[in-house]
């Protein structure tokens, strides 16, 4: 349990260009650098938070609104936890190629089960009385689903959002392996970096974590109708 | 392709068989059947990150929510914390950790504690908090004291949320552990790291990954089962 | 058991909850707290067991504050019933039904035995016992509740409308049982309720409290009903408490007429004689043995003997032993002024009128309250009359 790097050579890496023992003396690391690592994480994560979205939502709100498929949608979401990511994208790196949007499939395979299943489970447990008067006055199926059982389902739709989010950008960061060169090439190849830049490269992925939830739970809180909010 | 990787693919190209024509195929039955036996320790010390991980993070979590269940005041707070363990990604984790307890197995099980915390935490408050309010004052109102309360009433009535606590954290860390490779080069993560371009490797890790996930759900779901009757039979 | 001066304050409220309540609750009898929403009577009923705190005053369970007592053995000495019942789903009823002994550290012989006796007692299946509570209806949880809350033969019964969730009809039976139970175990009960018919039913003594904790009447529910201490308790009582009264009331409670008596092949011209002066302007045809036997007419005395047929039917028959109101509304949907009354042995006793019951709802109290003070029919003769009596239901 020997403590390995320090943190304040881990900042300095972020910021300032380090010499780098693998490429005899070429620095690595340094503000540009980590940007650009960080934006093509950010892209690749929402690239595949997106793809997720169009695939798993409506289907979702669909067969929540219908209360059909519920034993699918569930078991989708306890499957797709146990997925290991690892095996994931080395599969996929091995098999279909290396490349952003092989990654983007890839990490949208672990966004589509919690996106599915809340919205699943969100729909279905949005109250039944509102959804009968609102049947009773006249609401089609479609104005039902959009103006009562989805905004009553935000927490629970958003909860699947933020799951999905944290699953794809955690994996975005062996994304490397298949290519897409993201903050996570820091970690994994230590080598070049060295230890510092192997922490350097963990704080900068769990920044972006917590404030990628972060922005999440606000526009949570902003989805959420004041009155929903009173009640929970 | 980095260094490790390259010398990965060596390694398989050597091991041969059927596969040695074509290794990018998708998956070589015969390699599969002579190298099975490798998978045996890999496995075993992943079971052994993903149970010390679990019953850790069950021991903590599971103590939290008796506190926080009785002094509201803690709730957000601890709520907070457990969610940031969550959303920092494991492998970020994992190096976090290196200023503070290096390389090691010992990070690796600590990064996962951390992560399944959130989990647990949170499902057994929910559980305690739906214990109706009927039987809570009724409880009371008999004579039962706070601890006996908690511990002959409200405990036994959270179980079914307990335990599906457990069995995301379970499933979720067994998928997770495979990235412990990268800090402790223990798990079934290693071989299939070892086997970056090579299909049959990296099915037959992820496999048997996926079956201990499947085998611990149903185990915890028949645990679940039989420890509540009353939900089984009750009428409509 | 007893209220002095007992008092309740939430924190953060200006209002009493509870206000300087005094009140005694004798031992074996059942007293009921009656209100409206929010006038304290459930408040009142947690003080004794302390799952409110008292705020000033004092109550005493058996010459004991229950100050002194630590709660949870003090509630481990008194029955509680609760209107959501609060089984334990994860227990079987058996078990739940066992709770306070086994808190008590009985052994598990005792508590077996205990639980078959109650089970017993509150008219369910033995087997029922191995169920779980998800498993029975309301009206049966709620009997379990009951059972469970007499388990450890607590001398005082908390039971805050244990009966309100449950539909009519089966809460009508509970309330019947629960009167034949008191008559067995003659527990020192105080019972919540916002249904003055509950209260006045199954109470022995009636406490109307209005809003803001404050006690307006504790009277017996005659008293109640005939002399009610203001405008309040009259409203809450209701504008018909003169048939309220009626229920607490016997057809043997009163005086009743004499119809003239007529034997077959009596001569129609004796008959007619008794007729003048009599209090009922009709014969009544009668057997040899006294049993009346039908209603003769005008037409039936133009012959000259008195026929076996009489023309009109014998309509409602009462017993002595009847409750008032159900004898006004057997003799209302008979659509005759008159029943014939027989006793015990089937004979005719004497005849009950509608101007009759007027009468003597018309009569000064102290004059009812003499007449009825012996036979008031407490509540479980009120039950099992109700209930034995095929007819009335």
């Amino acid at each position: 349990m020997t403590p390995v790097g320090s943190i304040g050579g881990a900042i300095e890496f972020i910021f300032q260009p380090q010499p780098s023992n693998v490429t005899g003396g070429k620095l690595v690391g340094g503000f540009s650098q980590t940007v650009e690592l960080a934006l093509t994480q950010l892209e690749v994560t929402l690239l595949a938070l997106a793809l997720a979205l169009v695939l798993a939502m409506p289907l979702g709100l669909w067969l929540g609104h219908r209360g059909t498929g519920g034993f699918f949608a569930v078991a989708i979401g306890n499957a797709g936890r146990g997925i290991p990511e690892l095996a994931l994208i080395a599969l996929m790196a091995a098999v279909i190629g290396v490349g952003i949007l092989n990654v983007t499939i890839a990490l949208s395979i672990l966004g589509i089960p919690p996106i599915l299943t809340n919205a699943f489970t969100g729909i279905r447990q949005a109250d039944r009385a509102s959804v009968d008067a609102a049947r009773g006055i006249g609401m089609t199926e479609l104005e039902i689903l959009t103006r009562v059982e989805m905004p009553l389902a935000i927490p629970t739709l958003m909860a699947g959002v933020r799951g999905a989010t944290i699953a794809i950008v955690a994996t975005a960061t062996i994304a490397p392996l298949a290519g897409v060169v993201t903050l996570g090439d820091y970690i994994i190849n230590e080598n070049v970096y060295g230890e510092n830049g192997v922490v350097a490269g963990a704080i900068c992925v769990a920044l972006m974590a917590v404030v990628l939830e972060f922005g999440l739970a606000g526009l949570q809180r902003l989805l959420t109708s004041r009155g929903l909010k009173l009640s929970t | 392709m980095s260094g490790s990787a390259l010398l990965a693919t060596i390694e398989f190209r050597e091991r041969g068989g059927a596969c040695e024509e074509n290794p990018k195929a998708l998956f070589c039955f015969d390699w599969a059947r002579h190298n099975l036996d490798r998978y045996e320790t890999p496995t075993i010390q992943h079971l052994q990150l993903v149970l010390a991980a679990v019953a850790i993070g069950f021991a903590i979590a599971f103590t939290l929510a008796l506190l926080a269940h009785r002094r509201h005041w803690l709730q957000p707070p601890l709520l907070a914390a457990t969610g940031v363990l969550y959303t920092i990604p494991s492998v970020a984790f994992f190096f976090l950790l290196l200023p503070l307890t290096g390389r090691g197995v010992d990070t690796a099980v600590i990064a996962l504690t951390a992560f399944n915390l959130q989990i647990i935490y949170r499902n057994t408050l929910i559980g305690l908090a739906n214990v109706p309010a009927s039987v809570r004052d009724a409880a009371r109102g008999m004579g039962l004291t706070d601890r006996q309360l908690l511990w002959r009433v409200e405990v036994p009535l959270a179980t079914p949320e307990i335990i599906a606590g457990l069995r995301i954290a379970t499933v979720s860390t067994i998928a997770i552990a495979t990235l412990a490779v990268f800090v402790s080069g223990w798990g079934l993560g290693e071989e299939i790291y070892k086997s970056l371009n090579f299909p049959t490797g990296i099915i037959i890790g992820g496999g048997i990954a996926i079956l201990m996930a499947m085998f611990f759900d149903a185990c915890l779901y028949l645990i679940q089962r039989a420890a509540t009757p009353w939900t089984r039979k009750a009428s409509g | 058991m007893r209220y002095e001066n007992a008092s309740k304050r939430y924190p953060g409220s200006d209002t009493l909850a509870v206000d300087d309540l005094s009140l005694t609750v004798p031992a074996g009898e059942i007293c009921v707290l009656v209100g409206p929403s929010g006038c304290g009577k459930t408040t009142a009923m947690r003080l004794v067991n302390r799952t409110v705190e008292l705020t000033s005053g004092d109550v005493l369970v058996g010459e004991r504050s229950v100050r002194d007592i630590e709660p949870a053995h003090l509630r481990r000495e008194i029955g509680y019933v609760i209107q959501e019942v609060g089984l334990f789903p994860h227990r079987t009823n058996a078990q739940n039904i066992g709770t306070v002994p086994q808190l008590l550290g009985w052994d598990r012989r005792r508590v077996a035995a205990r639980t078959a006796e109650l089970l017993e007692l509150i008219g369910l299946d033995p087997g029922l016992g191995d169920r779980y509570p998800g498993q029975l209806s309301g009206g049966q949880q709620q009997r379990v509740g009951v059972a469970r809350a007499l388990a450890a033969d607590p001398k005082v019964m908390l039971m805050d409308e244990p009966f309100g969730a449950i539909d009519p009809i089966s809460r009508e039976r509970l309330q019947n049982e629960f009167l034949r139970l008191q008559a067995e175990v003659k527990k020192t009960v105080l019972f919540v309720t916002h249904d003055i018919d509950e209260a006045i039913k199954m109470g022995d003594r009636i406490a109307i409290m209005r809003v803001g904790g404050r006690v307006a009447q504790f009277a017996t529910p005659a008293e109640l009903l005939m002399s009610p201490a203001d405008e309040f308790v009259e409203d809450f009582v209701g504008a018909d408490r003169a048939l309220k009264r009626l229920a607490l009331l016997r057809v043997s409670d009163i005086d009743l007429w004499e119809a003239p008596l007529a034997h077959v092949g009596q001569s129609s011209a004796e008959v007619r004689a008794k007729l003048a002066g009599a209090e009922v302007p009709y014969p009544l045809l009668v057997d040899d043995d006294r049993r009346p036997v039908g209603w003769l007419s005008q037409r039936d005395l133009d012959s000259e003997y008195v026929p076996s047929r009489p023309d009109s039917p014998l309509g409602p028959v009462l017993e002595g032993d009847d409750i008032m109101r159900d004898a006004l509304a057997d003799l209302l949907q008979g659509q005759s002024q008159y029943a014939a009354v027989i006793d015990s042995r089937g004979r005719i006793a004497g005849v009950l009128s509608i101007e009759i019951i007027s009468d003597f709802l018309g009569s000064p109290a102290a004059e009812q309250d003499r007449q009825s003070a012996t036979e008031r029919p407490t509540g479980a003769e009120r039950a099992s009359e109700i209930s034995g009596d095929g007819e009335r239901e």
